[in-house]
C-alpha cells in the first residue's frame, strides 16, 4: 500500500533558487528508505515538505491518497521528522518533559499525557533518565530522546535527517539499532544521510537526489555503482550492500 | 561560564519538591518580599530559620551548593564593603580606616544579608520546581488576567530557560576560541564586543530557527494541555506559615 | 485549527532569545579603558531587541525579562532578583529597559532601514533609559542631581558609546539575514 506519495512536487524560494524540481515519489507502508545527496541536492527541502514543514510552489503531497494540506495536524502527527541538530529539538527542561511537549499540544489529558511519556521512554530505553536535564546527556541519548520526542506523536513514518552527523562509534549504534528496531515494529523509515556505508545493508530502496531532482531510484545494489557521480562517496571499492553497515 | 548551574532542578523527594507549585510560587513572592524588608536582626534570625530549615528540608544536596555559591559570596561582600565605606556616618572606634562608617557597616551588613536570603530563596525554589512547571502555575495565575495570552508566556518562560545554557556554553565556546588567539590583546571595546556577540547571534539565531522548526513539526499550539494542579493541606500550612512568618516580620519587629 | 502561524511561533521563540541574551549579558562583562566599571551586555541586548524585533515584540522580550525577575529568579545583572530590586534604587534603569526598546523599535522600525535612523533610535532610546534611571536613582537614595549623575550615568557613558558603536555595525551585518528569514519564512506558506 502507498502511504505516502509526492506528485510534482517543485519548490521556488523567494529568492528564486529551485530547491526541489518535479519530484514524484511514492513509499510503500513498512518501506526503509534511504535518500542521498550531495549538500544542496534538495534533499532537506524534500522531506520537509513530507508533513508540511515547507509548502510546494507547485505540486503536492499525499499521505494514503489525501493531500496533507487538508489536514496538517494529521500529517504532523502522522509523520515525524527527526531533525540533525539534536540539541536544538529540545524544549523541555528534563526528558521527561521534552516527551510530553508534543502530546501536549495535541491537547491530551493530563493523564493521557503520562501514560504516552512513560511507554515512550520505555521503549527508547530511556526511562531511567527521566528527571535528568536533556543537555546533560550524551550525543546517543539526545538523538534517541529526539526520536522519543516525535514517537510520542504516534507516528506511522519517521524521517530521519542526517541522524549520524557528531555521533561517535557507539552513538551511531545506538541510533541505527533504534532504526531498525523502529522498522521491524512497521514504521516506514526514511532516512536522508550521505553516509552509506553505516545503514545501507538495511535498506530496501535507495534514491539519489542531485540538483533539486531524483537521479536514480532503486534497490540499493542497482544503484549503488553510480552514486559516485552525483556527488555521494561511494564506500571503499566494490563492497556488496550487506556489508554497509555499523552492526556487527 | 556556567554560574547559573546552582539553580538547576535537581529531582528529589521532598515535601517541598511535592509542593502544589501554585502555592510553592506564592510563598517564594510572599518570603522574599519578606527578605527585602527585614531590617532587625530578629528579622534576619526568623527568616534564616525559615530559609535553613527549607533548604535541609528540600533534600538538595547543601554542601555542593554552598561550594557552588562562591560566585555570589565574592558578589555579597563586595555589596558590603561599598556601602561600609560609602554609607557617610560615625567613624569605627576600634577599626581606624577611613571612611568606614558604623551607619556604612550595618548598612552594608544589612544589604547582603538581604542578597544572601533571596539568593538562599532561588536556590531553593529553582532546585525543587522543574522550570516548566514554574511556568504552568505563572500560566495559572494569568488565566483570569485580560490580553495576556498566558500559554505564550508559559511557552516563552520554558524557552528562555532552555535558551540560557545554550547561549552561556556558545559564548564560553566563543570566548575560549578568541583567547587561544590572543583577543586580549586587542584593546578595542567596539571590536571586543562585536568579536563576542557576530557570532553569538548568528549561532543563536541559527538554533532559534531549528527550535521554531522542531516545535512546529511537533504541532506546537496554544491550546496545550493544561497543567492540573492539587493543593494539599500540608502546602495549605506552608503557605499560612509563610504569611505568619510575613506579618511577624513586617508587623511585629 | 490549522496547527500553525509560523511567524508568529517565529517570534516567540526570537523574543524568548533576547529574554535569555538580556539575561545572559548581564553577566557577561569587559573592561573598558577610561571608565572605572566594566561594560555589561543587557542593555545592548535591549537595544538589539529594539532593532531586530521590533516595538511590540521588543517589548514583550524585555517585559518578561522583568516579569521574570519580579518572580524572584536571579536574571537581573549579577544574579539579583525580586520586588526589593524593582523599586530599588535601580529600579528606574530596569523601567527604562522597556522605554529603551520600544523607542528604538519605534524609530529604527519605521520605513527603509538606514544607519543615521538605526544611529538616532539607538541614542534616544539611551537619553530616555537614563532620564528614567536617573532621577529614580536620585529620588530612592535621596541624593543631590549631582551625586546621581555621578552614580548612575557619567561612568557608563563610555560603555554606551561603546554599545551603540557595536550595535549599529552588528544591526547592518545581521538585519538583511534576519528579515529575510522572516520574510522567507512568511513566503514559504502562501
Amino acid at each position: 500500500m502507498i502511504i505516502l506519495e509526492t506528485r510534482h512536487l517543485t519548490k521556488i524560494f523567494p529568492d528564486g533558487t529551485e530547491a526541489v524540481k518535479d519530484i514524484n515519489l511514492s513509499f510503500r507502508e513498512g518501506e526503509f528508505a534511504v535518500i542521498a545527496g550531495a549538500n544542496g541536492s534538495g534533499k532537506t527541502v524534500l522531506v520537509r515538505h513530507f508533513n508540511g514543514l515547507l509548502m510546494p510552489t507547485r505540486g503536492e503531497v499525499l499521505l494514503e491518497g489525501e493531500p496533507i494540506t487538508k489536514n496538517l495536524v494529521r500529517a504532523r502527527t502522522q509523520v515525524g521528522i527527526i531533525f540533525q541538530d539534536s540539541d536544538s529539538q529540545i524544549v523541555g527542561q528534563t526528558v521527561a518533559e521534552d516527551v510530553a511537549f508534543g502530546p501536549e499540544n495535541l491537547g491530551l489529558s493530563p493523564e493521557e499525557v503520562a501514560a504516552t511519556v512513560k511507554e515512550t521512554l520505555e521503549s527508547v530505553g530511556l526511562s531511567h533518565l527521566a528527571n535528568r536535564r536533556p543537555h546533560l546527556l550524551s550525543g546517543g541519548q539526545k538523538r534517541r530522546l529526539a526520536v522519543a520526542g516525535v514517537l510520542a506523536m504516534k507516528p506511522r513514518i519517521i524521517v530521519f535527517d542526517e541522524p549520524f552527523t557528531g555521533l561517535d562509534y557507539p552513538g551511531v549504534v545506538q541510533v541505527l539499532n533504534q532504526v531498525l528496531s523502529l522498522h521491524r515494529k512497521g514504521h516506514t523509515i526514511i532516512m536522508v544521510t550521505h553516509e552509506l556505508e553505516k545503514v545501507l545493508a538495511h535498506a530496501d530502496r535507495l534514491i539519489v537526489m542531485h540538483g533539486g531532482e531524483v537521479a536514480e531510484d532503486g534497490p540499493p545494489g542497482e544503484v549503488l555503482g553510480r552514486v559516485g557521480r552525483y556527488g555521494v562517496r561511494q564506500p571503499y571499492g566494490n563492497r556488496p550492500v550487506e556489508t554497509m553497515t555499523w552492526i556487527s | 561560564m556556567d554560574q547559573l548551574n546552582v539553580f538547576h532542578y535537581m529531582h528529589k523527594d521532598s515535601v517541598i519538591h511535592r509542593m502544589d507549585c501554585r502555592i510553592k510560587l506564592g510563598c517564594m513572592v510572599l518570603l522574599s518580599v519578606t527578605a527585602s524588608f527585614a531590617s532587625t536582626w530578629a528579622d534576619f534570625g526568623i527568616l534564616a530559620g525559615v530559609f535553613a530549615a527549607a533548604l535541609l528540608g528540600s533534600k538538595l544536596p547543601v554542601a555542593a551548593l554552598l561550594r557552588e555559591l562562591r560566585f555570589f559570596a565574592f558578589l555579597i561582600l563586595l555589596v558590603f564593603l561599598v556601602h561600609s565605606f560609602s554609607v557617610p556616618g560615625q567613624p569605627v572606634q576600634s577599626v581606624p580606616l577611613p571612611g568606614l562608617t558604623v551607619e556604612g557597616v550595618t548598612s552594608g551588613l544589612t544589604f547582603a544579608g538581604k542578597l544572601l536570603l533571596i539568593i538562599i530563596l532561588c536556590v531553593v525554589l529553582a532546585g525543587t520546581t522543574p522550570l516548566s512547571l514554574l511556568g504552568k502555575a505563572v500560566e495559572w495565575f494569568l488565566r483570569p488576567v485580560p490580553f495576556i495570552p498566558e500559554a505564550r508566556v508559559a511557552t516563552m518562560i520554558n524557552l528562555v530557560f532552555v535558551l540560557i545554557p545554550l547561549i552561556f556554553s556558545q559564548a564560553g565556546e566563543i570566548l575560549n576560541a578568541q583567547k587561544a588567539r590572543c583577543v586580549e590583546r586587542r584593546k578595542n571595546p567596539v571590536k571586543r564586543i562585536i568579536f563576542l556577540a557576530f557570532p553569538l547571534l548568528f549561532q543563536t539565531f541559527k538554533k532559534a530557527d531549528d527550535l521554531a522548526l522542531a516545535m512546529e513539526a511537533r504541532c506546537y499550539s496554544e491550546k496545550r494541555t493544561k497543567a492540573v494542579f492539587k493543593a494539599t493541606p500540608v502546602d495549605w500550612g506552608i503557605l499560612i506559615f509563610s504569611a505568619a512568618v510575613f506579618l511577624a516580620v513586617f508587623f511585629v519587629t | 485549527m490549522n496547527g500553525s502561524q509560523p511567524v508568529n511561533l517565529r517570534m516567540t521563540v526570537y523574543a524568548s532569545l533576547f529574554t535569555a541574551l538580556v539575561i545572559v549579558g548581564g553577566y557577561i562583562s569587559f573592561p573598558v579603558p577610561f571608565s572605572p566599571v566594566p561594560l555589561v551586555l543587557s542593555d545592548f541586548f535591549v537595544m538589539l531587541a529594539g532593532l531586530f524585533l521590533g516595538p511590540a515584540w521588543g517589548l514583550t522580550a524585555i517585559g518578561l525579562f522583568i516579569f521574570l525577575g519580579a518572580l524572584g529568579l536571579p536574571v537581573f545583572a549579577g544574579g539579583k532578583a525580586g520586588l526589593a530590586v524593582l523599586f530599588g534604587p535601580t529600579g528606574g534603569f530596569l523601567a527604562g529597559f522597556l522605554a529603551c526598546v520600544l523607542v528604538v523599535g519605534l524609530i529604527a522600525g519605521k520605513g527603509r532601514p538606514s544607519v543615521i535612523k538605526d544611529l538616532a533610535a539607538l541614542i534616544a532610546g539611551n537619553v530616555v533609559l537614563y532620564a528614567l534611571g536617573v532621577p529614580w536613582l536620585k529620588a530612592v537614595l535621596n541624593i543631590t542631581w549631582g551625586k546621581a549623575l555621578a552614580l548612575g550615568m557619567i561612568p557608563f557613558m563610555p560603555g554606551t558609546a561603546v554599545k551603540i558603536i557595536a550595535a549599529l555595525g552588528l544591526a547592518q551585518f545581521l538585519r538583511p539575514r534576519f528579515t529575510q528569514i522572516i520574510s522567507s519564512r512568511s513566503g514559504m506558506r502562501e
